[in-house]
């Protein structure tokens, strides 16, 4: 290859290189709820995230370590009767079904006296078997993050950007529903 | 080396006095200029399919080594597919591709591509499959299973497949197994290879998902490369052959196995040919209708004629030469930079072998020179492999300028280009073309004994740019 031609291919890829490069991070910091969520994504609900919580949050979600196998409809019996939030509605709330392009998310969420004790997802992602093993990983560590940020404010699950997003929109409106 | 930069001068300086030579300097530092931005081009699309995954954030979601296997498999993926892309824009005989690097640096190009392209696009596969067992916590086996169970998956394989059948038969080993035809037909699927890939691309992942600017640009990027196919390859020729209406008017037989095909059509002068162009010719006879063959026009058409000569290297010309006079020709083409527009030197030295004489007969005609401008050397290692050579001396383009033959074999055991005989009076290539330094170069023969001309010219010190060379070996 000639020099100048050489040079010319390394100059134009360079910039368009670096133009993909910023439009990726502000599409982090903008939008994508998993690409910010750099950091391991594995058990983040058990003891982190402190800050934004309601006192009502710690203990749940301490007492509920569940190995992140488990598949998405788990029975986990919440450690409920924690700190009641003096007036709270109680109930379940089913959310509205988010389509995503990899298929339907619905969740269903339990509420007791103003706190989420469960969240049960009723549909995941299923378009094809990828996104199935998507879901399945993804569900468990979503429902953690839940119970343990008590709303829809968290970081979702990394790799699974559609799962997440559906999960969120639906449990969002099971949240609307219930008044929370 | 010393040579050159010590000759250089010179020769600059008597170029910059003669208005044509600083036109053909000029257009030449243009087509350079539009060659470089060509090659720039092909990678910057490389760095623009790495760019689409970047954009859509896929650094930000490499946090462990499973997640890392699986973005390495979607950036192989892009660039594999984009490569293939890019090849089959080289394929697709764009005209101004043609113009500047000619289709055959353009196709050798192509092949260079092949094997990454292949090679990335496995490693897409494994690297993906890896990475996606790691996350499920699955083997790679469970993981392979899985992916077959969408369709588009298993349309995705499928263009794998394809793609390993075209690439491996491809291969020079493999390939000469092959009979061109059959070779040429594999090819062709790559096409659908790289059609089947696209629903797979489009559904799975998020790099492409719908609405996004990365999809848009890459279905623009499969748009550009389909269309220029279609267009260039099929529509254009389909269109010039009807309109041209192109018939055998007579076919002449010059040598042993070697035919003057005379043809007559409409318009033909339309074509704009220059001299030292081919084209690629299907004859409509039921022996001979499913395979094009480039031949080379071995003088200018006129409005109503053109001439093309054949050797027969293959059954299939050998057929050619039995087409009877009527028999509908279509054409693509004509293609080819062996002219006279593509000359940057003010004198020329021109050396043909065999039925390398076709190109160079026509190139002679069509180019206006001035008494004492050109050196021609035609080359045969018998006197069968003489044929046109008579008609050299009778071009008017000719006059004043030196034709001198070199008859005999090659000496055995020895990389020449000259015969026996004139290597053992001490002919080198500077002292056939005294001038060649300040010449432009022009071979055509077969590619072993082309290759030693090229040598000896590049060792003599002569700059790549005025070096053209024709081959007849596909």
């Amino acid at each position: 290859m000639r020099a100048r031609a050489l040079a010319l291919s390394i100059l134009s890829s360079a910039a368009v290189i670096a133009v993909g490069w910023q439009l990726g991070t502000q599409g982090q910091v903008g939008t994508a709820t998993d690409a910010s969520a750099g950091t391991a994504p594995a058990p983040t609900g058990a003891a982190g995230t402190p800050a934004a919580s309601p006192p009502a949050a710690a203990s749940s979600s301490g007492s509920a370590p569940a190995p992140t196998t488990a598949p998405t409809t788990a029975p986990t019996t919440a450690p409920s009767t924690q700190a009641p939030a003096a007036t709270g509605v109680s109930g379940t709330f089913t959310g509205a079904s988010a389509s995503t392009r990899f298929g339907d998310v619905q969740v269903q969420i339990t509420v007791q006296n103003g706190t989420i004790t469960d969240v049960v997802a009723l549909h995941l992602t299923d378009r094809d078997s990828r996104s199935v093993s998507i879901s399945n990983r993804a569900a468990p560590m979503l429902r953690q993050q839940v119970l343990a940020a008590q709303s829809a404010k968290i970081q979702g699950v990394s790799g699974a950007t559609y799962t997440s997003e559906g999960y969120l929109s639906s449990l969002q409106s099971a949240l609307d529903l219930a008044g929370l | 080396m010393t040579e050159r930069t010590l000759t250089a001068p010179r020769a600059e300086h008597r170029r910059a006095t003669d208005p044509l030579d600083r036109a053909r300097r000029i257009r030449g530092r243009r087509r350079m200029r539009a060659a470089d931005l060509m090659v720039a081009l092909c990678w910057t699309s490389v760095a623009a399919a790495v760019s689409l995954w970047l954009a859509y954030g896929g650094l930000g979601q490499v946090t462990d080594l499973a997640s890392g296997l699986t973005a390495a498999g979607i950036v192989t993926g892009l660039v594999g597919t984009d490569l293939i892309l890019v090849m089959l824009v080289l394929a697709a005989r764009i005209p101004v591709i043609d113009r500047v690097v000619g289709q055959d640096t353009a196709m050798a190009f192509h092949r260079r591509l092949g094997k990454p392209a292949l090679y990335l696009i496995l490693a897409h596969g494994v690297l993906l499959t890896i990475g996606y067992a790691m996350t499920d916590g699955v083997t790679v086996v469970a993981e392979t299973v899985g992916l077959f169970r969408g369709t588009d998956m298993v349309l995705a394989y499928l263009a794998l497949a394809l793609l390993v059948a075209v690439v491996v038969t491809s291969v020079v080993a493999v390939r000469r197994r092959f009979s061109y035809e059959a070779w040429h037909l594999i090819h062709l699927l790559s096409y659908l290879a790289v059609l089947t890939a696209v629903p797979h691309q489009l559904s799975a992942g998020g790099v492409l998902a719908a609405g996004s600017l990365q999809r848009v640009y890459w279905i623009a990027l499969y748009v550009l490369a389909f269309g220029s196919i279609a267009v260039f390859r099929f529509l254009v020729p389909a269109v010039r052959s009807a309109r041209h209406d192109i018939r055998v008017a007579g076919v002449e037989a010059v040598a042993p196995g070697v035919v003057s095909l005379h043809l007559r059509g409409k318009g033909l002068d339309r074509l704009q040919t220059h001299g030292g162009q081919y084209a690629i010719w299907r004859f409509w006879t039921g022996a001979t209708w499913w395979h094009a063959h480039p031949i080379s026009f071995s003088a200018v058409p006129t409005a109503t004629s053109a001439r093309i000569t054949v050797r027969d290297l293959g059954s299939g010309s050998a057929a050619i030469s039995r087409v009877r006079p009527g028999t509908r020709v279509s054409i693509e083409g004509p293609y080819g930079v062996f002219t006279d527009s593509h000359r940057v030197a003010p004198k020329v030295a021109v050396i043909a072998a065999g039925i390398g004489i076709t190109p160079v007969r026509s190139f002679l005609e069509h180019s206006a020179l001035r008494p004492g401008e050109a050196t021609v050397i035609l080359r045969g290692s018998d006197p069968a492999q003489t044929y046109l050579w008579h008609e050299i001396g009778e071009l008017r383009s000719m006059r004043g300028n030196a034709v001198y033959t070199m008859l005999g074999a090659r000496p055995r055991g020895l990389a020449t280009w000259m015969s026996a005989e004139a290597l053992a009076r001490g002919v080198t290539i500077t002292t056939a073309f005294p001038d060649l330094l300040n010449s432009d170069l022009y071979v055509c023969g077969p590619q072993s004994w082309a290759d030693l001309v090229i040598r000896d010219a590049r060792a003599a010190g002569l700059p790549e740019a005025q070096i053209h060379v024709e081959r007849f070996d596909w």
